[in-house]
């Protein structure tokens, strides 16, 4: 059985926010809603000072803390792992926004899909991409799953310009993935929170 | 507890920093209350075999807790979705219990309030009233699970919470119960075993949010900075002057002086300061609750 991930190397990543912009072309999220976003960190102390980037997105946990705080089963695991909502059973509790540790889960607010990013009424393609979306409900990222079932990469990964992120299976021991992180140390957002992220950091 | 904090909030999600839990709002808050006092005061008044008592408390939890919830969810006219996973949400169990509590708490009071011609007896009797009591009991603590089930904000990861709720719905349930008696003219008539339950849980409530704020100070980095959020920041005049100096100091002062002094205002008072208290630490501990930072382990300074 498969268990899609991202391995994102940060030696690599330049914190252009291609990502963030290729995450909300494809999706078309709403307003103030990010699937994928970085983080932005300034270390050291003057003049010995560097910014440090830190992309995240759902983690898409291998034992997800969202799925087993959703109350009403909307929030379940795939098959490949991939961590979806389902906004039609969606009843708005939040308790899945409360239990990621990454916070990598929104809220649809009401009135949100009534205005664009212009504030003016939706464009057209925000009038397609809308539709994906249901006021009062969650929504988060699907790591681009309408993607990934026609053989394509997630949108973040295909646009990322420096190679940063490698998409691919995790659960085959000598694949491809397994090997960067057995090679290069990687690690997963805090470890402590025991969810089994199915996204890895290389920083060595 | 000295110095200042190493990492501070973050102003937005593109900053590093800890992430205020801004997801459950004064509507949960609410809900919270509600359950909490609503169920105490059920079950103190079962216990007690105060009909009005359970009248109150039913009407409490199945008006302000549900509505209030149901005001808080975003698509309401789905609520009943929320019972759909109890095998592993405190919320669809909590949900669950309601409804117990909502038939068995009505087969009582039904009989009791109207001529019905009928009242459950015998084997069914005592079923029913163990199921009520049950099921309040459960509501009384049960939000401390639902909260402690996120361990994605510290703060809220200790067995102490559920603990911590369930003594402060006995508290209000017990407060709620003296005053009742007070205001319908049982005053003199009150068990003195109620009373005294009084004092202990006030002193109970003291120990345990010394004992909490102890306990998660040691915890990560995020439990850390909501201690002093509570005690030196921006939620210390909630913390201290309304939770701890209001609802604990004062309400146990003011009954030690109604032990002397018999007075309907005074119980009044009581139980306004107690109430206000409660409120106010669920507000606290849902507002001051914050998520760890995410950075590189090469980065970390927590």
């Amino acid at each position: 059985m498969a268990r899609l991930g991202l391995v994102i190397d940060l030696k690599r990543c330049i914190g252009c926010n291609a990502c963030t912009l290729a995450c909300k072309q494809e999706n078309g999220t709403p307003a103030g809603i990010h699937f994928a976003r970085v983080i932005t960190r300034e270390v050291g102390t003057y003049p010995k000072t560097r910014r440090t980037f830190l992309p995240v997105l759902c983690n898409h946990c291998d034992d997800a803390p969202c799925a087993q705080a959703c109350p009403s089963g909307a929030t379940y695991v795939r098959e490949d792992g991939i961590v979806m909502a389902d906004k039609s059973v969606c009843i708005g509790c939040r308790a899945c926004a409360v239990a990621c540790p990454y916070m990598n889960r929104h809220f649809v607010e009401r009135g949100l899909l009534a205005h664009g990013y212009s504030g003016d009424g939706v464009s057209p393609l925000e009038a397609i991409k809308f539709t994906d979306f249901e006021e009062g409900t969650m929504t988060k990222c699907t790591l681009c799953a309408h993607r990934v079932d026609q053989g394509l990469e997630p949108a973040c990964v295909v646009t990322c310009p420096t190679d940063a992120r490698i998409f691919g299976d995790l659960e085959p021991e000598d694949g491809r993935l397994r090997q960067l992180i057995r090679q290069r140390k990687g690690w997963t957002l805090l470890p402590e929170a025991q969810t089994r992220p199915s996204v890895y950091y290389l920083d060595e | 507890m000295s110095g200042p904090p190493s990492i501070a909030i973050a102003p937005h999600r593109f900053a590093y920093g800890f992430y205020p839990q801004t997801w459950w709002n004064w509507l949960i808050g609410s809900a919270f209350f509600f359950g909490e006092i609503g169920a105490g005061l059920f079950l103190v008044s079962l216990l007690g075999d105060h009909a009005l008592g359970m009248l109150v408390g039913y009407l409490i939890v199945m008006i302000g807790k549900n509505t209030s919830h149901l005001l808080y969810l975003g698509r309401p006219e789905r609520f009943w979705r929320a019972a759909m996973r109890p095998d592993r949400s405190w919320i669809a169990r909590g949900i669950w219990a309601t409804g117990i509590f909502g038939i068995t708490g009505a087969m009582l009071l039904l009989p009791r309030w109207f001529s019905l011609g009928w009242q459950p007896q015998g084997a069914l009797n005592s079923a029913v009233i163990w199921m009520a009591g049950l099921s309040a009991l459960f509501i009384m603590f049960y939000d401390g699970l639902v909260m402690n089930m996120s361990a994605a904000i510290p703060f809220w990861d200790t067995g102490l919470l559920p603990l911590l709720c369930l003594t402060y719905a006995a508290l209000g349930g017990t407060t709620l119960s003296l005053t009742l008696r007070e205001l319908t003219g049982e005053g003199a008539a009150v068990p003195v075993m109620l009373v005294q339950t009084e004092y202990i849980l006030l002193l109970t409530n003291l120990v345990l949010l010394g004992l909490y704020l102890a306990h998660i100070r040691s915890w990560a980095p995020a439990a850390r900075e909501t201690v002093r959020m509570l005690l030196r920041g921006r939620y210390a005049p909630v913390f201290l002057g309304l939770v701890l100096a209001v609802g604990l100091v004062a309400t146990l002062l003011l009954a030690l002086v109604h032990s002397r002094m018999h007075a309907t205002w005074l119980v009044v008072l009581i139980a306004a300061c107690e109430l206000i208290g409660d409120f106010a630490l669920l507000m606290v501990l849902l507002k001051a609750g914050l998520f760890s930072s995410q950075t590189a382990p090469a980065y970390r300074s927590d």
